[in-house]
């Protein structure tokens, strides 16, 4: 049971650090954007590429939470 | 000239009924109306046994060899998968069908898995109520160890039961048989491997459409198929190859164009009715992946290696460290790949089956009526939000996939002075 708690947890928290990450790139995305309209296709480009590795780095997290239920 | 074009049709109509043939073979042969073969799999099958939730979304993700599309009453109509087997002693052998497989003396099916035993003779067997780890610690070790023995073929299968107080217990069963000594592999092609071939013969049709297109209004504006796959083929050039592949990205436009439409095909295809979903299956991601790490060593230029090996700039002592780093981001750039379609799919996936299980959690499978519709509409709504998203999703994987692979292929590619970025 405890084992299944952490697990969530580590889920949880994973999802939180990508968040954090998304929320503050997207932030910043928009703002640039709002700056120099004129360069919003290389920023939104560039956001879409960050947000996949954050992602990414998530995305392993939630994975590894899965094999340890699962396994 | 002319005889050029002759020969070209030739091919293409050979193709044509080749492909035809394929269809045709592919629909008589493993076709059956199975009526009652859900009590037949095994007596844990049968219907007042109910599984847990949790195992029914898993068995619906996996892939198997039965494609399982819906039941009328108590027949299931599936699709039952032929079997492809290497024993390592008789050499290959092929089974129509699951049930043909299970009424062989050695082999035995179990979760969708082929395992080859010396007799159909049960060893022992435990019947657990409740968590084996709990109940019963002693027992629970001893069949991990038989688990872990190459000797012996264990079994595990979990029902819920109930009784006549409605209190219910998760039974746990394991059958230990003796295995064989000698092993078997599966070849079998499995619900997944026809789900991408039926969109292989989908995408051939489309881009043959559009092609025939190319050559039907040249000069003029596009039209049908072609009209909508133009955009989509111009949007990969521009946005996904172009700025990443330092001018030459016309060597990689069929690789790339294959990635993004194979995926994104491929994931429509796994959230409509009957078609399961291709990358949701680590195997597939993976290869995916493998291809495209391929194609960044292939393409790789002195320069990148350089920067591995003997990364410019830093001091001496810390190169060694960096080669660590550098060998490690060069594994985990493919990885990264896989695991981000893999997860994003099968989380689409198991969110729209939670969802509508929540009505059969709530719901108590059947034993609660009011809980059960209490939670209907809002599990629904929920439900169809996910796949309203997981469209969305489909789409951005497939370009996430594709633009990753030109940006690593550009990166392994560069050539550059020293002095630019460091």
């Amino acid at each position: 049971m405890e084992a299944i708690a952490g697990i969530g947890i580590g889920a949880g928290l994973a999802a939180i650090g990508a968040g954090l990450g998304i929320g503050q790139l997207a932030g910043k995305a928009v703002e640039s954007i709002a700056r120099q309209p004129s360069a919003s296709n290389d920023i939104r480009g560039n956001m879409i590429l960050t947000a996949a590795f954050i992602e990414g780095v998530c995305l392993f997290a939630e994975v590894i939470c899965l094999l340890a239920v699962l396994g | 000239m002319k005889k050029k074009n002759h020969a070209r049709i030739k091919t293409s109509d050979m193709l044509k009924r080749a492909l035809i043939l394929l269809v045709i073979f592919g629909l008589i042969t493993p076709f059956t109306f199975a009526s009652g073969e859900h009590g037949e799999e095994g007596e844990h099958h049968s219907s007042h046994h109910e599984e847990e939730v949790a195992d029914i979304i898993i068995h619906h993700i996996m892939d198997t060899h039965d494609w399982h599309f819906f039941d009328v009453g108590e027949t299931a109509v599936a699709l039952h998968l032929p079997w492809l087997l290497y024993d390592a002693e008789e050499g290959l052998k092929f089974f129509a069908n699951t049930h043909a497989l299970e009424e062989e003396a050695n082999y035995i099916v179990h979760h969708d898995k082929v395992y080859k035993v010396a007799s159909k003779e049960i060893e022992s067997e435990y019947v657990i109520k409740g968590k084996p780890e709990e109940v019963a610690p002693e027992v629970a070790h001893e069949i991990h160890e038989l688990e872990a023995d190459p000797k012996f073929v264990v079994t595990h299968t979990k029902y819920v039961e109930r009784d006549e107080e409605e209190n219910k217990t998760t039974v746990n069963e394991f059958k230990v048989y003796k295995a064989a000594a000698s092993s078997v592999y599966d070849f079998s092609m499995t619900k997944t491997g026809l789900q991408i071939l039926l969109v292989a013969i989908f995408m051939f049709f489309i881009f043959r459409a559009a092609a025939k297109g190319y050559k039907k209004n040249e000069g003029k504006a596009p039209k049908g198929v072609q009209s909508f796959m133009e955009p989509l083929v111009i949007f990969v050039r521009d946005e996904v190859a172009k700025p990443f592949l330092h001018g030459k990205h016309d060597r990689f436009m069929p690789y790339l164009l294959t990635l993004f439409f194979f995926i994104w095909i491929s994931n429509l295809f796994g959230l409509t009715p009957f078609n399961s979903n291709i990358a949701g299956n680590t195997t597939i991601t993976v290869m995916l992946s493998a291809i495209s790490f391929l194609y960044i060593l292939r393409y790789s230029t002195a320069d990148f290696w350089g920067h591995i090996f003997w990364f410019p700039g830093v001091p001496l002592p810390v190169k060694p460290l960096m080669l660590v780093v550098e060998l490690l981001s060069l594994l985990t750039k493919p990885a990264a790949l896989a695991i981000r379609l893999f997860a994003n799919i099968s989380a689409g996936h198991f969110m729209v089956l939670s969802l509508i299980s929540l009505i059969f959690i709530l719901g108590d499978m059947g034993h609660n009526a009011v809980g059960g519709w209490s939670i209907t509409p809002l599990s629904l709504l929920f439900g169809l939000f996910i796949m309203g998203v997981e469209i969305i999703v489909a789409a951005v994987q497939a370009f996430v996939f594709a633009m990753l692979t030109a940006v690593f292929i550009g990166q392994s590619m560069e050539t550059h002075g020293h002095d630019d970025h460091h």
